[in-house]
């Protein structure tokens, strides 16, 4: 992390707050037309001594399609630090609305198991503020110690837009990416997503976004329908590649078309191994099986 | 078991009303259970001769209480009466007047059985006429006795003794309450062949028997009465009643073959079956039978040829497969199940009457076939007996067909498995070719 | 796709030294006597209302009956259902209690999907060889029909918490948390438990993969009727089968099925996966009740109670493959066991008289044929040096399999083992060898079990 040294929050800011919080922020901005200013807030924040409430842990795994060990799943951390993270986005100086913002991709590095039974210091903050051709795009990092260790366990990279917005001296993409054409292949999965989905992964992750929890909160946000998590959907990917990563692994998703509840959603996971039979890495796509329209896609990798 | 009839009119006030309206008055009938007296009293040996001696000093060699002459007022278990040396009709006279005096005192299932020999072989017109006249005797005899008691006659072939093996297993037979049904009715003993068993409850002890259409009615208890007397059971039924067949395997501790017995190989799987899994073959009981009830004007090709293909056509082929077989030298029995309907007929059963008819036809027949490795075959008739299928026929025909007899009620199935598990013992390896009615003296047919 | 494939090699040791038993002896022989089962019922149909325990317990009756062993104490009962309501903990003990064998006969059971009942025989064939028993009694048992009905997650864990409550307002706010949904029952479906797909619908994108045709897989269907319906009229399931509940045959069975007739039928797996869709509920096994048992024996204990020894189990052989990250179609198990098990055992498919290939799907059964048939399956997957070879068809299920008879699904294992067991003994001997059968069976989870039998 460069810049500033990060303010030390006491206690793990609460999701619902920062909801809340983020809402009259938007609203007073509309209103008042403040201006957060056009750059990114100068330091992190950091809560140290988080644990993870085991009966949430467990409602977590099952959810996800875990097996309920010790160990904290990738995604489950990216649900711990996600209050660290909201909170840097919800800061004043945070220049890009918060509510509205769509996860575009996500990733994360993971260099060793975490027990449920271990302390962990989590830090998150804004960097790499930048143009995207639908508005302005952010990575906010997040990074997980054991308390009082130096060594970083976890890492994760999450890139949010905040569409139409742009802001000053932050230039467009000089052209927008030629169109990828996406041909389903053959499935290996077929997920049925029910309606309540979005609200089994807020009641496990904690975040309670209206735009997952009932087609009237999503009508709310200007979405016809609600919508999966992301990270939902990218954790039962993992969960389905299983143990052949290992305890260190590189995990990304790029999110392309949201997933409207209820769903079907196809999936193609394969593994790609090394000439000596080795795992590589497994690579995973999701698709609406009836559109054939991309949902998400990335891999696992060894690091 | 007894029918709701018969167990009214057979106590309290049932009893009372039906002698007060004349009406029928079944009584439940003494039937054999192992370790029961063999008759419920003393029995009284009639007549004269050498035979009647011997045949009284054998009852007392079985522990029975044997009276030579009447005691005034004592309840009799059986009345035994012999005649095997009339040599002409007067000759009657005696000992069937004294044994007329103690019919008032025979207990309720009481017996009486007589000894004679056969009219056939008669030496001249006159002991033809004794030796005939007594089964008119004993036919009107069994008519006249109530409260369960049966009357029976035996037969003996000249030569043969009034204690030879046979004659001593048909008297046993009728006084115990394996007859229970079986009333007006002679068996004839042929020669001195059989042998009676060491433990007369174990009679098949050793024996290896095998009997078709087991799978449900009388079947069924043939196969549990055989297995009652000490066989090992096989027993056989087509592959679709292979539920019930299993069932009543498993309950004689046998073994169940799935076969339909109109198969060419039937006999081989049978004999196969016996000797692969249990060591030997002894005992084939043909009971397995079906109707396709028509009026003969009504008749058609399907049931007319399946009628005679499993009631006798089968029957024939696996006999001869028997009498092929090295596997059934050693004293081997046949019994096969005809009908009265084979005997008297019966309306609508044409096709039915034909191959039980013909069940007869080869039993006698193959009874020759049969002496040189000691073997016996015979038939049993089977009255009206309460079975499932009777249970069919509509209630007022069905109350009448069950009351038109000696006994005054239907017959069991048991009453049916007693009849075939006697003749299929070594006691009865005397008695040949005979057809044994049990039928409580049906008033149908002879 | 992965490079690497499953070895056809199997280890170094060999099976075919006799190797000492615990007890010090060599391995015994483990025999097939015979067998017995209840014909199958469509789902619905004429056992709608028995239950596992019925269904197994007469089974289990008929095959005593057959083989006179009222009273007798077996060595060991094994057999198992896959659909099993919890009630059923102890299944086949239950079984044997309420059945004419000895009440001192154990029992165990067993789980493996389909391959429950083939998994069940080659067990207690093991126990036999060993000298641990001398008899058993292998079989399996399903019914759809009388499946068990979950209830919700939700409730199931409110009727939980709810039973750890101890006073009033405890159990009141438990209470509070049913929710209307809850109240709906959580039915059992096929679908498998990491990938969500149906096995109808993994199945038919493996036929697509192996370029299977409708019309190869209704062939395969027609001649799975006819020959069963040829062998009931033949009689061959006189000895094999004991009714139940009325039926005599099995109630799947359309002895008059036409090619035309099957090529009516609309497809019923694979529409919304983008190949064509080929699989229809003729050329598929449709949901089944029924139960079948196998007796096993060492050749002593079948002497001494004067019992038919129709086939030895020779050798079994269990497989799995990575259908979850689509390595491999989810029936494709067979298709890596067959090799490995041939291999240990000296054998290639021209050895074996008798192929019975359990038909969950006729695409199945011809998927795992083209990949036998396959160059590139052969030697990348098989670590061949080119295909493993070809089926003769006039060999292959002879007198019918699953897709006439149906399959209930830990039930085929014990029907397919009884029936080629007395195949075999009736064919005998061939080329001066034992007559030789192979049998194999897929399952859910990416499994497959495999075994040789050959006549004794």
């Amino acid at each position: 992390m460069t810049g500033a040294q990060p303010v030390i929050l006491g206690d793990m800011p609460s999701l619902s707050k920062l909801y809340v919080n983020a809402a009259a922020t938007a609203a007073r901005r509309r209103v008042l037309g403040t201006d957060a200013g056009i750059s990114l807030p100068p330091c992190g924040h950091e809560v140290r001594g988080v644990l993870a409430e085991v009966g949430n842990l467990t409602a977590f795994q099952h959810l996800v399609g875990e097996t309920a060990s010790d160990v904290l799943p990738a995604g489950f951390i990216h649900a711990l630090a996600f209050p660290v993270a909201m909170s840097v986005m919800n800061r004043d100086d945070f220049p890009l609305p918060l509510l509205g913002m769509v996860h575009l991709k996500n990733t994360v590095e993971q260099h060793g198991t975490i027990l449920f039974t271990e302390a962990l210091d989590i830090t998150s903050w804004a960097e790499n503020l930048r143009g995207h051709r639908a508005g302005t795009q952010v990575d906010i990092v997040a990074q997980v110690r054991r308390t009082g260790e130096s060594e970083v366990l976890w890492k994760g990279t999450s890139t949010y837009l905040a569409k139409g917005v742009f802001l000053p001296g932050i230039d467009k993409p000089s052209a927008p990416p030629a169109p990828t054409t996406f041909s389903a292949p053959d499935p290996t999965a077929l997920w049925q997503l029910g309606v309540d989905t979005g609200r089994a992964y807020a009641a496990v992750s904690g975040d309670f976004n209206p735009i997952h929890l009932s087609v009237l909160s999503a009508r709310a946000l200007g979405m016809r329908r609600s919508i999966a998590h992301g990270m939902y959907l990218a954790s039962r990917a993992l969960a389905d590649v299983g143990a052949v990563k290992g305890d260190s692994f590189r995990w990304d998703v790029a999110f392309e078309g949201p997933v409207f509840l209820p769903a079907r959603v196809a999936l193609d996971i394969s593994s790609v191994d090394s000439l000596s039979g080795a795992w590589r890495h497994s690579d995973y796509t999701a698709w609406n099986p009836r559109s054939g329209r991309r949902h998400f896609s990335g891999s696992v990798s060894a690091l | 078991m007894t029918d709701k009839y018969t167990q009214f009119v057979s106590r309290g006030i049932g009893k009372d009303v039906a002698k007060k309206l004349g009406l029928p008055q079944p009584v439940v009938l003494r039937r054999y259970q192992p370790g029961q007296a063999l008759v419920p009293g003393p029995i009284l040996v009639q007549g004269s001769s050498d035979g009647a001696d011997e045949l009284a000093a054998a009852l007392l060699a079985w522990d029975l209480d044997v009276r030579r002459h009447a005691v005034p007022r004592e309840k009799l278990g059986a009345i035994v009466l012999v005649l095997d040396e009339l040599d002409h009709a007067e000759d009657l006279e005696r000992p069937v007047l004294s044994a007329a005096a103690s019919l008032r005192d025979l207990a309720p299932n009481a017996r009486v059985v007589t000894v004679s020999r056969t009219p056939a072989s008669a030496p001249g017109p006159a002991s033809a006429a004794a030796r005939q006249g007594i089964d008119g005797l004993l036919r009107s005899l069994a008519k006249e006795l109530r409260a369960g008691a049966t009357a029976n006659g035996i037969m003996l072939a000249d030569g043969v003794n009034t204690t030879s093996p046979s004659a001593l297993g048909a008297l046993r037979f009728f006084l115990s309450g394996r007859s229970a049904f079986v009333d007006g009715q002679f068996l004839t003993v042929a020669s001195g062949e059989g042998q009676l068993p060491a433990d007369p409850e174990k009679p098949l002890a050793g024996k290896v028997a095998v009997v078709t259409g087991a799978a449900r009615g009388i079947g069924a208890a043939i196969a549990r009465t055989l297995h009652r007397d000490g066989a090992t059971v096989v027993v056989v039924d087509i592959p679709a009643a292979g539920d019930h067949l299993a069932a009543v395997a498993n309950s004689v501790r046998g073994t169940a073959l799935q076969l339909d017995i109109s198969r060419e190989d039937a006999g081989h799987r049978i004999i196969e079956h016996a000797v692969g899994r249990h060591g030997r073959l002894d005992i084939v009981i043909h009971n397995a039978g079906i109707t396709r009830d028509k009026l003969l004007a009504n008749m058609d090709q399907g049931r007319w040829n399946s009628v005679l293909a499993v009631n006798i056509a089968a029957q024939l082929r696996i006999n001869d497969a028997l009498l092929a077989s090295r596997d059934f030298r050693d004293s081997p029995r046949i019994v096969s199940v005809a009908s009265t309907s084979g005997i008297a007929g019966n309306r609508g059963q044409t096709n039915y009457a034909a191959s039980k008819g013909g069940v007869i036809g080869m039993v006698r027949a193959t009874a020759p076939l049969l002496a040189e490795r000691h073997g016996s075959i015979n038939a049993v008739a089977p009255g009206f007996i309460e079975t499932e299928m009777t249970a069919r026929i509509p209630f007022a025909t069905r109350e009448v067909a069950r009351r038109l007899n000696s006994l005054q009620q239907g017959g069991q199935p048991g009453d049916v498995a007693e009849a075939i598990a006697f003749l299929a013992s070594d006691a009865a390896g005397g008695i040949t070719g005979e057809v044994l009615r049990v039928c409580g003296q049906n008033l149908v047919g002879a | 796709m992965s490079f690497t494939g499953q070895s056809a090699t199997g280890p170094e040791e060999s099976s075919t030294a006799a190797a000492a038993t615990p007890g010090g002896g060599l391995l015994r022989q483990a025999v097939v006597v015979g067998g017995n089962r209840i014909p199958f019922a469509r789902t619905g149909g004429a056992y709608t209302k028995s239950s596992n325990q019925d269904m197994l317990t007469a089974a289990l009756d008929g095959l005593i009956a057959r083989f006179g062993l009222a009273d007798e104490r077996i060595g060991e009962v094994a057999a198992g259902a896959v659909l099993k309501h919890s009630r059923d903990f102890n299944l086949t003990r239950e079984a044997v209690l309420g059945s004419a064998l000895s009440a001192e006969t154990p029992a165990y059971d067993l789980q493996q999907a389909c391959a429950t009942g083939l998994e069940t025989v080659l067990g207690l064939a093991n126990k036999i060889k060993l000298g641990q028993i001398d008899s058993g009694i292998a079989g399996g048992v399903d019914s759809a029909s009388d499946a068990p009905i979950a209830v919700s997650e939700g409730l199931r864990e409110v009727l939980l918490d709810l039973n750890r409550a101890k006073t009033l307002p405890q159990r009141l706010k438990v209470l509070g948390r049913l929710r209307p949904k809850d109240l709906a029952p959580d039915a059992p479906n096929t679908g498998e438990p990491r990938t969500g797909l149906s096995m109808g619908e993994h199945q038919a994108l493996t036929t697509a993969q192996w370029k299977i045709t409708r019309e190869a897989q209704d062939q395969l269907a027609y001649t799975s009727h006819r020959n069963l319906a040829a062998a009931y009229d033949a009689g061959f399931f006189d000895d094999l089968l004991t009714p139940y509940r009325g039926l005599n045959r099995d109630s799947n069975l359309r002895a008059d099925t036409t090619l035309e007739k099957l090529a009516t039928l609309k497809p019923v797996f694979g529409r919304n996966l983008g190949a064509e869709a080929t699989m229809t509920a003729g050329n598929s096994t449709p949901l089944t009740d029924g139960a079948s048992t196998v007796l096993l024996a060492s050749e002593e204990w079948a002497d001494a109670h004067e019992l038919p020894k129709l086939a030895t189990v020779v050798d079994g052989e269990a497989a799995a493959v990575d259908f979850v990250h689509g390595k491999d179609g989810l029936l494709m198990a067979p298709a890596f066991a067959v090799p490995r098990l041939l291999a240990r055992n000296g054998l290639t498919l021209d050895d074996i008289d008798f192929f019975e290939i359990h038909e969950a799907f006729a695409g199945t059964v011809l998927s795992t044929l083209a990949a036998w048939e396959d160059e590139e399956f052969g030697r990348t997957r098989l670590g061949l040096d080119g295909a493993l070879g070809s089926v003769d068809r006039s060999k292959l299920n002879v007198n019918g399999s699953s897709l006439a008879a149906g399959h209930p699904f830990a039930a085929t294992g014990g029907r397919i083992v009884a029936s080629l067991a007395k195949m075999l003994h009736e064919r005998g001997h061939v080329d001066g060898r034992p007559a030789r059968g192979l049998i194999s069976i897929c399952a859910a989870g990416g499994q497959g079990v495999v075994a040789i039998l050959e006549a004794f």
